[in-house]
């Protein structure tokens, strides 16, 4: 990293660090909460017991997923904001092949993943498609797809695939063999939920390192990221940047479908329509902190893991409204909306 | 009067109910993309509008300050992003895709401040009923105006220049960066009175997402009406007719989902150039800088 580059990162780290401050400051002044108490809460409500770790790393997990996918869509210069409908749909798929499967945990748990993975990629296909072959511009096509999303999960899950004894807009429970193993459980451990909640953080950081390998040193990630950062010159170099469009976008949402069924199998054990808290939104502010850098945004995660989970220990101790966070989270994506990475993205 | 001819007055009056926020979001669309600006925000827009008019109604006991300062609000949230996306340059998706996310949580944020509940506010002093209301006429004379102003007027003449080809502009003696922050802000002031009908004229009170997304089958209209005020208008009475059928066609066993998926297909045909050729304003979406 050049000395130029490294000031302004630590510019934009500045910035993101006042932003959180600063706005959540006046936030709890505005509730009658002194800040100090207000952000001692958050953090011990993050990371003071064994158990808050887990939840915290849970969040970042949940985060993780979609916005490992985001990132491959923006390196490739395409802005993905359908993670949210990819991740719904995954999680669906997941859902609704989890309930009915009568098979041994290690055919089921791999089946559920690749069922999420399979459908979040077609969701993130058919943008990426859309561009490729009529020039459809993939923001608003993501983001008319995320309503789409979630008003066909809501009418398959009510409707023609209703699974027996669900009676809310959800599949039936999955079975104890499809749920995601104990990662410590497995090594033999007293604390069973703590450790299962670990397994989606574990599968989240090895996706990340795979990741990274392949956009910075395969020929495959080489072009997604010529597609990105100068489409004219990779062009005539001899990239398809259709081809390169609809794969990365297909890759994309299958990360984030990905996500949805760890949500599935790992936390909540059957779908319902409500399973994302908006993590597709927030995942765009997690992969933009984290420069689109697998690495960087494994770290940038867990931070916002942190306000996920500290900020309901945030309302529950010190009556700061938990909205404090979201709104922070916007914020921070607003502010960063000019880094050089986002700025690179291709605009037609 | 035939029970016929009067499920269709009543259908055809709930059509406009459903169609007037979103012509206010849409025109305001319209407007800041004519300018180059793609404004991701508008559900945002909604939020601000609906949120400060119910917050200010209540406070005053005067609805018309409500739908003043809702207006305000609207304007100030799209100056938020005007000033990013023209001083600062950065990506105005991703900028439009922050400030939904910290309307929606600011609004929620704001409840519990006043009302100390989250969810919903207390009712407040409304502007007319939904029906019969101003707000459903200013919204047509808004699309009228809207139209002889960016095809007759030299500020509109301007807006679509700086939409088109900014650096030509500049040349031309025209300030890019001053016309398209002053179309997005305007554009705000048109949008908010989306939020501020669903709130004052709709509901009456503020409830936590209760613009539901409208922000978005707004930009749809905006794209499905080919970035004119009156295509933006027509298409925002068609996705109000779809939802204003939804009642009828539920009941005839047709999946309430797939209506309100509709606007969204639409707008996907749309993009994709199945309804004929579309084509966005040139420089829609791009950062102007100067140099």
């Amino acid at each position: 990293m050049s000395a130029a580059l490294r000031v302004r990162t630590l510019r934009e780290l500045l910035v993101v660090i006042v932003v959180v401050f600063g706005v959540g400051s006046i936030a709890m002044l505005l509730a009658h909460v002194s800040p100090v108490d207000g952000f001692a809460q958050l953090v011990d409500g993050a990371f003071g017991t064994p158990e808050e770790v887990g939840e915290t790393l849970v969040q970042a997990a949940f985060l993780l997923f979609p916005a490992l996918g985001i990132a491959v869509a923006f390196r490739a210069g395409l802005f993905n904001i359908g993670a949210e409908g990819q991740l719904v749909l995954g999680g669906f798929a997941a859902g609704w092949i989890g309930a009915q499967l009568p098979l041994p945990a290690y055919v089921a748990v791999p089946m559920v993943l690749l069922a999420g993975a399979v459908a979040g990629g077609i969701w993130g296909a058919i943008p990426g498609f859309l561009k490729a072959r009529f020039g459809a511009n993939e923001v608003i096509a993501t983001l008319m797809l995320n309503y789409v999303a979630t008003l066909l999960c809501t009418y398959l899950v009510t409707g023609p695939l209703q699974q027996g004894g669900a009676t809310a807009a959800e599949t039936g429970a999955l079975p104890k063999a499809a749920h995601l193993p104990d990662l410590i459980g497995l090594l033999a451990d007293p604390q069973p939920t703590l450790a299962y909640l670990l397994t989606p953080f574990a599968l989240a950081v090895i996706l990340a390192f795979v990741l990274r390998r392949v956009l910075l040193h395969t020929v495959f990630g080489y072009e997604l990221r010529a597609a990105g950062d100068a489409p004219e010159a990779a062009k005539r170099a001899g990239i398809d940047l259709g081809r390169t469009a609809l794969v990365a976008m297909a890759i994309s949402g299958a990360i984030a479908g990905l996500g949805g069924a760890t949500i599935v199998a790992g936390e909540l054990h059957r779908f319902n329509t409500g399973l994302s808290a908006g993590y597709g939104f927030i995942a765009i502010a997690v992969a933009i902190v984290g420069n689109l850098d697998p690495l960087w945004i494994v770290v940038a995660s867990i931070a916002f893991g942190m306000l996920q989970s500290g900020g309901i220990a945030m309302q529950a101790e010190a009556h700061v409204p938990k909205e404090v966070i979201a709104l922070v989270t916007g914020l921070v994506i607003i502010a960063l909306a000019g880094r050089r990475a986002v700025a690179n993205r291709r605009t037609t | 009067m035939s029970g016929a001819a009067l499920a269709l007055a009543a259908l055809l009056g709930l059509t406009l109910v459903k169609a007037t926020p979103l012509i206010y979001a849409a025109l305001g669309g319209v407007l800041s993309e004519r300018s180059g600006v793609v404004n991701i925000g508008l559900e945002a827009i909604l939020i601000a509008g609906a949120f400060t008019s119910v917050a200010v109604s209540g406070a005053t006991g005067n609805p018309i300050a409500g739908t003043l300062a809702g207006i305000v609000a609207g304007m100030l949230v799209a100056a938020v992003l005007a000033f990013v996306a023209t001083r600062l340059a950065v990506d105005q998706i991703v900028a439009g895709t922050g400030l939904n996310i910290a309307a929606l949580a600011g609004a929620a944020f704001g409840l519990q401040l006043i009302y100390h509940q989250p969810g919903a506010s207390r009712e407040v002093p409304a502007l007319g009923t939904p029906g019969e209301n101003v707000l459903i006429v200013v919204a047509f004379l808004a699309a009228a105006a809207l139209h002889v102003v960016l095809t007759r007027t030299p500020w509109g003449l301007r807006v679509r220049a700086c939409g088109e080809d900014p650096s030509a502009a500049e040349s031309a003696g025209i300030d890019a960066l001053a016309t398209r922050f002053w179309a997005v802000v305007t554009g705000g002031a048109i949008a908010s009175l989306g939020g501020v009908y669903l709130a004052l004229a709709e509901l009456d009170l503020y409830s936590d997402g209760m613009t539901a997304g409208r922000g978005f089958i707004a930009l749809a209209a905006v794209i499905f009406g080919r970035w004119t005020p009156f295509g933006a208008t027509g298409a925002a009475l068609c996705f109000g007719f779809l939802a204003a059928l939804q009642f009828s066609l539920q009941r005839a066993g047709v999946p309430s989902e797939l209506l309100q998926a509709l606007p969204y297909l639409a707008a996907l045909v749309a993009l994709a150039g199945f309804a004929g050729r579309v084509r966005a304003p040139a420089a829609d979406g791009m950062p102007y800088i100067r140099g």
